[in-house]
This record gives C-alpha cells, structure tokens and sequence, in this order.
C-alpha cells in the first residue's frame, strides 16, 4: 500500500485500506458478511472505526506541519475558481 | 489558458478499473508519488455515490521539489462510472493545473448485465477514460491586483513599470503562454504514465486479485525507496524541510 505522509500513521493507514478494499470489492460471500460496495452494499460502517483512529493520527501531523489550514485554503480557493469558470462559461 | 483532452480504453470492467484507481500507487511508473493520504471519504446516502479525497505528495523538477496535489473522486456503482478531479495546492499563481477524468463502463448489445452482479475479472468488459487538463498561469497579474486592491495610484505605479525585471521583453501574456504550454508538454508525458501505471495494477489484478496487487506494490515500493519506504528518505535526508518551507 501507498506511505502516509505521516510514517506513525502507516501503520493503522494499512489497516484502513485494507479494510476499505475489502469493503469495496472483495467481501467473501458466507451467509454473516454483507456484499460489497461494487455489489449494491452502501453502508459504509464496516470501516468507520479504522477510518476514525486512522484521521486521528492523521491530522495530529497535518496541524504540526500547518498543512491543515493549507487544506482549507485549497479547498476554499477550488471553489473560488469554479464559480468564476462558471461566471465566464 | 490552454487545454489537453485525451481519450483511451481499458479492456478491463468498471469494477475493475475503479478499484485500480484506487489501488494504483506504487506501480512501476509512479516512481514520483511519494505518499498518499484519505483526507474525506462518505457514501452520499442519498446518491450512494462514494465520494473521495486524498492527499498526495509527488515529486517534481519544478517549481518546487515535492508538490501536494488534493484529488477528489466519485464513484457511481449503480450506473457505472467515476469521475475524478485533481489540483496542485502550491503554486497555483504560477500554473494552476487542473486534470478532470470521467470513466464510463462500455455497454454494449452483449453485455446489459447488472454491474452488482458482474465480477472484477469479467473478460468481455471495456472501461473508456476521458481526460482533460486545464492550465492556467497568472504569473505577472499578482502585483497588479494588489495595487488595484489597496487603492494605489495607477499612473505613478505605471511609471515604474519600465525597471521590471528579466523577463522584461516579454508581455505577461507571452511569459504565460510559455508557462502554459510547459505544462501541457509535460502532462502528455505524465497521462501517457499513468495509463502504463494503471494498466500494470490491472494485469496484476486479473492474475493475481487484490492479494496479487498488494505483493506486486511491496516489491514496487522496494525497488523505488527500499525496504524502509519513501519517508524515511524524504524526512531524514533533509527534503522534509522544503516542505516546512513551503508552509510558510
């Protein structure tokens, strides 16, 4: 699996994805387990907890490196550009 | 502002295709990914479309050494197709790049079959990808816009305008244009890679399935950062500190 840009969090990173490609594709099919998400399945509880611990590290290093207000910025910025796009369109 | 538009076929399903999005970093040809995160991810209760945005970090010649790209996904399970969006976070007063992908199951006469029922590894199923990528630099525009913005008096700005600095024989317009066009050139290179890149998880995926991508991308990342992965080299080796730098 791909690196975190947070080496403490590649650890539980690796436990969410796993779980999310399983959630995703490759659900094995005994009558106690749910379809996939490719299959119909849209619940998406099954890796909430991993995703939570995993954000939770996550964003612990965001805000120590400032990339988390640089997020914000891209996000509002992605915005600004799209409603000029559209204004010019 | 300049753009590229770029069609191609996967002779892989949706399914698939989708899940080697997902699954595609590290492949052989994505040497330049560095990390890659899950900001945001949800299932729209309403659409049950899964949405998705990650971080990533890639390495790049210029402007700076390590770009953070933000790409956004949708996923349409139902109707079969996924459109995803990626920007650069930096950088963007110089060249703004803003690569938009649509990917659509091919239905044909043949294969009407319900994508719920479909495997990853149906044979007969092809996936189209449309690209288009657009650039736009606003290098020069800067200052003009915060003399407008704090109110300074345009015709003693003007006068100054004689002492600009090296790129003075060129308009801001021509200086954006070449900018522009670098760009372009260079994403010709890195969508003709990243389909090369997609196409070796795929093959991986239909001989192997996901177990088979997974081993394929440990001896990958091996191979292209060692045993310890790609941080260990970015953070400890002092290229950490062009990303604080960055943040300031």
């Amino acid at each position: 699996m791909a690196a975190s840009i947070a080496p403490e969090c590649n650890e539980i990173k690796e436990r969410y994805d796993t779980c999310f490609l399983k959630w995703y594709s490759e659900n094995d099919h005994r009558a106690d387990s749910n379809p996939e998400y490719l299959r119909g399945n849209t619940t998406s509880n099954e890796c909430e907890e991993l995703f939570t611990k995993y954000k939770k590290c996550l964003n612990k290093v965001l805000k120590e490196r400032g990339i988390d207000t640089m997020l914000e910025d891209a996000r509002k910025s992605s915005s600004e550009t799209d409603s000029e796009f559209l204004r010019k369109s | 502002m300049k753009f590229f538009e770029n069609k191609f076929t996967y002779d892989y399903s949706f399914p698939a295709v989708s899940l080697a999005y997902f699954l595609r970093y590290p492949n052989p040809y994505s040497r330049h990914v560095l990390t890659t995160d899950v900001i945001d991810r949800y299932v729209d209760p309403n659409t049950h479309r899964l949405h998705t945005t990650r971080l990533h970090l890639k390495k790049s010649k210029v402007p700076s050494g390590i770009l953070k790209l933000l790409p956004k996904g949708m996923v349409d399970p139902t109707e079969g197709w996924m459109e995803t969006e990626s920007r650069n976070m930096e950088w963007t007063g110089i060249l703004s790049v803003v690569e938009k992908q649509h990917y659509q199951r091919i239905l044909t006469d043949e294969n009407i079959q319900a994508l719920d029922g479909l495997s990853i590894d149906q044979k007969s199923e092809q996936t189209t990808v449309r690209t288009t990528v657009t650039f736009r630099s606003r290098l020069g525009q800067g200052k003009f816009l915060s003399r407008k913005k704090a109110g300074f008096d345009n015709a003693e700005a003007e006068e100054e305008e004689p002492k600009r600095g090296f790129f003075s024989s060129l308009s801001t317009a021509g200086i954006q244009r070449t900018i522009e066009l670098i760009g372009v050139k260079r994403t010709r290179d890195a969508v003709l890679k990243s389909k090369q890149g997609m196409n070796v998880v795929l093959e991986r995926l239909r001989s192997g399935g996901i177990v088979g991508v997974l081993e394929g991308m440990r001896e990958d990342r091996e191979a292209a950062f060692g045993p310890e992965g790609p941080w260990k080299r970015v953070w400890l080796q002092g290229n950490g500190r062009s990303i604080e730098d960055d943040d300031k």
